[in-house]
């Protein structure tokens, strides 16, 4: 290995300053890591209700809006940046892993403690590039407005979150709470958009007296105020601006339909070389790859939106810039730019079933694109983060399994056979359902739900291992 | 891995027992990992595997084993975390106390 010059080996002298949560040295009990889980959660949510300081306003084009759901991150808190620092450095390095741009040795402990901590260092830079571009940029005010005070607290404040969320993550990591941060983040995060898109009770005037925000408070609202019951009820039900209560059901749906695919899987049967008569069986799931094509995928579609946005608003004549996109500012959401037209227009999901029937060829593209972007994320991704075929089969082999009726070399065609297949549909099945809650309209859009559904399925896996995990020990 | 799991439930020809075993795999792709972890709650099935399938592990370990660095407890990530969001609180307290006075 040794010879030559390693970028990893830039990271070493930051390596002593790195916080870094000690791993727990005894088995944590199953409270305990709830009790773990409760309160990072608690201290995410406060951060995100949080607002920080000294900022001047936060009116005006949001143009990280449409990465807020995934990036579980709240306008104007402490918690603006959200999990976007971690992200992005875990993406960033696992890309440059995988592309053997940076040499990893697994094999070697040094190695892995570096790639651990460029990935932290790699977080926290980018939390505190984040904080001073978002502070220059004006989204707070102008600098001059704010003042150099506060302008540095605010780069403080936000820096100072970024930290606390890798640390709070890497608390759950190490086996003190469920699950990882992020995923636990990213659902609370829909989930609470959920909830309060149903029972929020503020009250907005839109020209036809106060109407409450959310749907289940306003079907009751206009059931018992108007007096043409079967107007307010199709009111309830069909309101365009705010959310109704088709939106409300199409969610639920999702919600189960989802659930309801989770459990499809190929099983293998797998037996032991040595032990004789253990048997024991490898199941592929559909959803091999569960929610990354969509993490990915809405990934590639926000950096281009953001981008598409940021160029139109500079040179909107262009027409290679019209061509990526134009925008529109929304008339119900104030601030809020939509796209219009160009390629950010047609990769966007139809806003109803109506506009969808106005421009089918928008809606198809649309489809088109969701699958088999989802499709091809969902393939590379199980090359790149070392779940396809071949080293499933390395991995049963290092356990001593074999496949019965089937020679040990055949282990990894046999996989093959599965493996690649489930990656690829389960992905595009994932896509449809994403489309398929973008045209019902579900509350939080199509990729919100489908990732809140996958990291919820997982949590319930999680609890009923580490709960089944528990039992056994006791029992035994 | 199936040695570490044999440990806990010997010799049961458990298809029960095997996607707990196997679960890892199948949830660590899903993990909502943009990383790849493996100890996910490194409890259980995972703690006791681990020798065993060391080198079967993904190429990408992040947050797995411990890294030199600035050593810090649970508890005491809790509590930094807490007296942040009191800061931030008493700044806000603060800045309207000091707007009040420069006011008046």
């Amino acid at each position: 290995m040794g010879g030559g010059f390693r970028v990893l080996h830039l990271v070493r002298p930051f390596l002593s300053f790195l916080p870094e949560v000690q791993s727990a040295d005894r088995k944590v009990p199953f409270r305990e890591k709830v009790i773990y889980t409760v309160i990072s959660l608690f201290i995410f949510l406060v951060c995100s209700q949080l607002p920080l300081y000294g900022i001047h306003s936060t009116t005006g084009a949001d143009p990280f809006y449409w990465m807020r759901v995934i990036l579980a991150s709240n306008r104007g808190t402490v918690m603006e940046l959200g999990i976007t620092p971690i992200v992005t450095s875990g993406l960033v390095m696992q890309l440059l892993a995988g592309s053997k741009i940076i040499e990893v040795d697994n094999n070697v402990r040094e190695d892995r403690a570096l790639l651990n901590g460029a990935q932290k260092l790699l977080g926290i830079l980018i939390a505190v590039g984040e904080a001073v571009a978002y502070v220059l940029s004006g989204m707070y005010g102008s600098v001059s407005q704010l003042g150099v005070g506060n302008a540095i607290l605010i780069i403080i404040q936000l820096c100072f979150a970024g930290i606390i969320v890798i640390c709070l993550d890497e608390l759950l990591q190490k086996g003190y709470g469920l699950g990882s941060g992020i995923s636990l983040f990213i659902a609370t995060n829909i989930c609470e958009n959920i909830i309060w898109k149903a029972f929020s009770p503020t009250t907005i005037n839109s020209g036809r007296g106060a109407e409450f925000e959310g749907a289940v408070i306003a079907l009751f609202h206009l059931l018992i105020t108007r007096t043409d019951k079967v107007r307010a009820l199709r009111e309830a039900f069909y309101r365009q601006n705010l959310p109704n209560v088709t939106n409300l059901l199409a969610t639920v749906l999702i919600f189960l339909i989802v659930i309801y695919f989770q459990g499809f899987r190929v099983v293998l049967p797998v037996r032991s070389k040595n032990a004789r008569g253990q048997q024991g069986s490898y199941p592929i799931k559909l959803f091999y790859t569960s929610n990354m094509p969509i993490i990915l995928q809405s990934a590639l579609v926000s950096n281009l939106y953001f981008i598409s946005q940021l160029l139109y608003r500079r040179y909107s004549g262009n027409f290679f810039v019209n061509l990526l996109g134009k925008w529109k500012e929304s008339e119900y959401s104030g601030g809020q730019f939509v796209p219009v037209g160009g390629l950010a227009y047609y990769i966007t999901a139809p806003s109803s079933l109506a506009d969808m029937a106005a421009n089918p060829f928008h809606a198809l593209f649309y489809l088109v694109f969701m699958l088999s972007a989802c499709a091809l994320f969902s393939k590379t991704w199980i090359e790149v983060s070392g779940s396809s075929a071949r080293d499933v089969a390395k991995q049963l082999k290092e356990q001593q399994m074999v496949m019965p009726g089937h020679r040990e070399a055949n282990l990894q065609k046999e996989l093959n056979r599965y493996i690649p297949t489930a990656a690829a549909f389960g992905g595009m099945c994932i896509g449809a359902l994403t489309v398929l809650a973008d045209f019902m309209g579900a509350i939080g859009s199509g990729t919100g739900i489908l990732l809140a559904v996958t990291i919820i399925y997982q949590y319930f896996e999680t609890f009923e291992k580490e709960r089944a995990s528990e039992l056994g020990f006791f029992g035994f | 891995m199936a040695r570490g799991s044999a440990h806990s439930q010997p010799s049961t020809s458990s298809a029960t027992s095997r996607p707990g075993v196997m679960a890892p795999r199948g949830s660590a792709a899903a993990t909502a990992g943009m990383r790849r972890r493996r100890v996910t709650g490194s409890s259980g099935t995972g703690s006791a595997s681990v020798g065993s399938s060391g080198a079967g592990s993904n190429m990408l370990r992040f947050y797995t084993d411990d890294a030199p660095g600035l050593k810090i407890s649970p508890t005491v990530v809790l509590v930094m975390s807490l007296c942040f969001i009191g800061f931030v609180t008493a700044l806000h307290v603060f800045g309207k106390l000091y707007r009040h006075k420069s006011a008046a």
